[in-house]
């Protein structure tokens, strides 16, 4: 297949695409290619890549990070069920106080406040985000979730002021996806963002976008679908040409020409239609990627059995065969990782538990802050790595694990980070590490806080340093924004 | 007298008839009571495998013959009647054998038999359906929290299949008490509160969100109710913290609860890892005083779904029952289900009067899910497809898995034989939960393996259509399930030199036959696998490719055409 042919119809049909969707910002994604200089008007330089780490399925994020002073951590512990042991508190969830050697790996400080309130650790399985932390380069945004405007609980009675149904998986991921509560769609801040940036990428045949971890609303823009890939890498097709086509005449060319007929041709069938594109799509780009990703080595041995780690790799080699082709100057990838959801097991599960899970997790992310290190890839500077989770769970316990909740921490981390602290004020009623008291007048009785920072505050301080910078741009994918006190934290 | 025919047969069935008997009586039945057998018929054999293909793992020739001999509403009949195929007592034989042999057991084995099941079973229509519940109510082998109970997933597999044309409110039930439901969704082992915890509230609120009544209010055609302009949601928080206390005191079925009671005991056998989950209620201990430990079950007072509320004190029988009939009874399930039915089987795009006619089919069957798929199979929105113009969203994009026992079945794939430990192997080798994305109970969430409102973006998304199996169609998974319809057709055929023995081999006599007659080979590929609909242009690439064939053999033509077709976006879709 000609990838120029194809690149040529999709560029007609994003035109199309940016015509009835409306507005100039639209338009401007496909300009580049028409050659005008018009897209200089937003170039942007050098590179630059956010990378979604997606905890799927809930992830306790009260316990990744914990007061560290006596009187806070037994509150913590109290609405937590008091801390877990496998023979005495089977059904306690909170982790103890750090001892021993575990002190210096475990505790951080805020650099934000002082004293008492200042002291965190973190979960005992984190201990390479910890030492990113302590190096300044990570940062905690606290009690972030999705909100309609910002409010507290005398406010939340009021149900406009109640982002759609809270507390169910899909609905509020789908609201992190978004990072707008006010109106559904089937697009994302990252696929919005890559609507904007893309201008400036060199090749227009790779999208902005890259999933390692299948379908997602994320990275889905109006001219920007996510290239998916497995962890694995690209795999040739069998009895094809690969790359396609091929030179001379073989029983595999012939079946290799019919193959790209089929799918270049136009159905009626809008289903048809579809999977003929993405197909299609997945020929070009494993001509366009297949070489070089081979060639493609990283010094840093990622850890393996790590589903996550296996996904990072990917998207390290990514980064520098973008950076060493000149791809692109700014991309979005999305990886995720499951099992989170833990209801039952949360403290006891063996190899599934939440300890583990981080584990995986500290343990795969730490590998990729090694790869983007000055012994391999060294783009520290010039990529962000950021968390994101449907919900934080309940404090109270069920008796083996923590339900559905609403507001959680999540963290960035890179060069370009400001970390070393942590960011809990939005501008709105509520800010500061919360009270975990399940008394406490902003969290519900189980212990589900209101966030007092809203997921539109939190995507776009990561959307700005991408290069989303326009005051217009921002307000079309964060239409919310404006009902915050903040529109960039400053983490980044 | 199809209900009288259905209850006779499950009653035959439940005692110790053969299943050879079984059919025989339901066919004399059928014909005593005077069916015109052709009068409903198929007016040719393309719309017979249309309606297979809906209807089951794939049209076989001689299935289109029963059909056109039968008739539409004959052949549901017989299917309705027809007793199911078990998973269990083979996997747990196979399973037997592979632990004495000192052979590892895990997955593969549950895979292979639902995959044999898939391309063999005669009960096509009730596999299938319990293929489509095993999408609504999931549980998965990707969960660490089951995946090592191979038999009793196979079991609870074998639970659908034997629920899929019973009353809804049954299959709730037998579902809601199905130990593997409850330790995937964690309501097994679930308590009453203590002084610093609650009950767990996972099963409470996915049995609303995903297995009955879903987010908010639905009319009978499943559009949205609304107050003051926007959707009603069909409860909150408060709700989902009430209906936890139902669903706790569960534990294995044969956990001793005399004389030294053991919550935390039992288990041990695959009978009782697949036994209906006992609660350790007030039917077991008392509420209070001595053995009152052991009462797991939460007695207060709890405000359900629909505003209502079950007394404080009963049993947890009784407050399991109470709650199952409050949900089965919401006016949402009848919409809720019968359109997610309705994507499984024939349009993911369905018509809100289609809806609100099978809607209304659950209801006045008091949910009998043997009428629901009859209904969604004989509506005239299911047997006549629109014409087919641009912008075209009738139908469905079929289902990975779908696609591959229906090749098997249209031509007619050989199974190798069973191995030394009884077993028969599919999958060639594979689990093919990696390559597929889609495998019988290998859903990567109990969200399935698609969501019912995807949306892709482009055409679709902008038309405000819905495609849910296109969430797992992407640049690396069509490249992943063509590699394998390629070991399964080009790599797995009779006659081939050192053939697998870890797949089935399909017969390509029918094309081979026309080896030197290519518009005659596609045309049987066309008939096969595409009930006749292959679009011109297929046509003509599959023709002028095998024209270009022309050093090939008659087989490496064969699995050529065959591959080719598999791999096109007029067999990716039904319409």
């Amino acid at each position: 297949m000609s990838q120029i042919r194809q690149t040529r119809r999709d560029f007609l049909r994003g035109l199309a695409a940016a015509a009835c969707c409306g507005g100039v910002p639209a338009l401007f994604p496909q300009l580049r290619m028409i050659g005008t200089a018009l897209a200089g008007t937003r170039a942007l330089t050098g590179y630059k890549a956010l990378v979604c780490v997606y905890l799927s399925g809930g992830n306790d994020s009260w316990n990744m990070l914990v007061p560290y002073d006596a009187a806070r951590h037994a509150v913590y512990a109290t609405s937590r069920g008091g801390v877990y042991n496998a023979s005495g508190n089977p059904g306690g969830l909170a982790l103890p106080l750090p001892t021993g050697s575990q002190i210096p790996l475990q505790t951080i400080v805020d650099a934000a406040t002082t004293g008492d309130v200042s002291q965190y650790f973190m979960h005992r399985s984190l201990e390479r985000l910890a030492a990113i932390y302590r190096a300044n380069k990570l940062a905690f945004a606290v009690n972030v979730g999705p909100l309609v405007r910002p409010i507290t609980m005398a406010d939340y009675a009021t149900s406009s002021n109640r982002p759609p149904q809270l507390f169910s998986h899909s609905d509020q991921e789908n609201l992190w996806h978004q990072a707008n509560t006010t109106a559904g769609s089937v697009r994302g801040w990252g696929g919005r963002s890559g609507d904007i940036v893309r201008s400036s990428n060199a090749n227009q045949d790779l999208s902005p976008c890259i999933s390692i971890a299948g379908a997602n609303r994320f990275e889905i823009g109006f001219n920007t679908v996510p290239y998916q890939m497995s962890s694995s890498g690209l795999t040739a097709l069998s009895g094809m040409c690969n790359p396609t086509p091929c030179s001379g005449v073989s029983a595999t060319s012939v079946r290799d020409n019919a193959l790209n007929a089929m799918l270049e041709a136009s159905y009626e069938s809008d289903l048809a239609g579809e999977y003929a594109k993405v197909f299609g799509r997945g020929r070009d780009l494993y001509n366009l990627l297949k070489a070089g990703l081979d060639a493609t080595t990283l010094a840093t041995t990622f850890p393996s059995g790590n589903t996550l780690a296996a996904q990072l790799q990917t998207v390290a080699k990514l980064i520098k065969l973008s950076r060493q082709q000149n791809y692109a100057a700014r991309q979005i990838y999305y990886v995720r990782y499951g099992g989170f959801d833990l209801h039952a097991g949360l403290m006891s599960g063996g190899n599934s538990d939440h300890a583990a899970l981080l584990a995986n997790v500290d343990a795969a992310l730490g590998a990729f802050w090694d790869a983007l290190g000055p012994g391999d890839i060294n783009s520290r500077n010039e990529v962000t790595v950021f968390s994101a989770s449907e919900f934080a769970r309940t404090l109270q316990s069920n008796g083996s694990g923590s339900d559905h909740g609403w507001g959680g921490v999540q963290f960035a981390f890179g060069g370009a980070v400001n970390g070393g602290r942590l960011y809990s004020d939005g501008g709105g009623p509520i800010s500061g590490f919360p009270n975990q008291s399940l008394t406490a007048p902003n969290n519900f009785s189980r212990g589900q806080m209101i966030p007092g920072i809203s997921v539109d505050q939190y995507a776009a301080t990561l959307a700005q340093w991408l290069g989303v910078t326009a005051p217009a741009d921002l307000a079309a994918i964060f239409p919310n924004l404006a009902q915050f006190g903040s529109s960039n934290l400053g983490f980044v | 007298m199809n209900k009288l025919l259905r209850a006779l047969s499950g009653c035959v069935c439940a005692c110790v008839l053969g299943a050879g008997t079984l059919q025989a009586a339901v066919h004399d039945r059928i014909f005593r009571y005077g069916f015109d057998p052709a009068s409903d018929a198929p007016a040719n054999a393309n719309e017979a495998a249309r309606f297979l293909t809906q209807a089951t793992f794939g049209p076989t020739q001689a299935d289109i013959a029963r059909l056109m001999a039968l008739g539409y509403d004959a052949w549901i009949e017989e299917q309705l009647g027809k007793p199911a195929t078990l998973s269990q007592p083979t996997v747990e034989q196979v399973v037997n054998a592979r632990t004495a042999g000192g052979q590892n057991v895990g997955s593969m084995q549950r895979l292979q038999r639902w995959y044999w099941q898939a391309a063999y079973a005669p009960d096509q229509l009730r596999q299938r359906m319990a293929f489509a519940l095993s999408q609504i109510f999931v549980i998965s082998d990707q969960g660490s929290s089951i995946s090592q109970y191979v038999v009793p997933m196979a079991g609870y597999q074998d639970m659908l299949a034997r629920d899929a044309f019973k009353p809804y409110r049954t299959l709730l039930g037998d579902v809601t008490l199905h130990p593997m439901m409850g330790r995937y969704l964690s309501s097994f082992r679930n308590q009453k509160a203590g002084a610093s915890t609650s009950p767990d509230e996972n099963y409470a609120r996915e049995v609303m969100q995903l297995f009955s009544v879903g987010l908010i209010k639905r009319n009978m055609d499943f559009t949205p109710v609304l107050g003051g302009g926007v959707p009603i949601p069909t409860y909150d928080q408060t709700t989902i913290t009430q209906t936890a206390k139902v669903f706790t005191g569960f534990t294995w079925n044969d956990a001793p609860t005399s004389p030294s009671p053991n919550f935390y005991g039992g288990g041990q056998t695959f009978a009782a890892q697949s036994a209906p989950m006992a609660c350790w209620g007030t039917e077991l201990f008392p509420a209070t005083g001595t053995g009152s430990n052991n009462m797991r079950h939460d007695i207060s007072a709890k405000s359900v779904l629909a505003g209502l509320t079950i007394p404080a004190g009963q049993t947890c029988a009784q407050d399991v029952g109470d709650e199952l009939d409050i949900i089965a009874a919401h006016p949402n399930v009848a919409p809720f289900i019968s359109r997610q039915l309705i994507q499984r089987f024939v349009t993911s795009n369905p018509s809100p009067a289609y809806i609100e006619r099978v809607a209304t089919v659950f209801d006045t069957s008091y949910g009998d899910l043997g009428d629901v798929i009859k209904a969604i199979l004989l509506d005239n929105e299911a047997r006549q497809a629109p014409v087919l113009t641009a912008g075209d969203s009738y139908g469905k994009l079929r289902e990975p898995v779908l696609r591959l026992t229906a090749m098997w079945r249209a031509f007619d794939a050989q199974p190798p034989a069973p191995d030394a430990y009884g077993e028969v192997k599919m999958t060639a080798g594979s689990s093919l939960i990696g390559a597929l994305a889609q495998g019988p109970l290998q859903s990567p969430s109990v969200f399935n393996f698609y969501v019912p409102d995807y949306q892709p973006p482009g055409a679709l998304a902008d038309a405000g259509r819905y495609a849910p199996e296109l969430e797992i169609v992407s640049e690396s998974t069509t490249y992943s399930t063509g590699n394998t319809w390629y070991n399964f057709t080009a790599r797995a055929y009779l006659g081939m030199s050192n053939p697998p023995v870890d797949r089935p081999l399909v017969n390509l006599a029918a094309l081979t036959a026309n080896a030197t007659a290519p518009a005659a080979m596609v045309a049987t590929i066309n008939q096969r696998l595409l009930y006749g609909s292959m679009s011109p242009m297929l046509q003509a690439t599959l023709t002028g490719m095998l024209i270009n064939l022309n050093g090939a053999s008659a087989a490496e033509k064969a699995w050529s055409a065959l591959y080719l077709t598999m791999l096109s976006p007029d067999y990716a879709t039904q319409r």
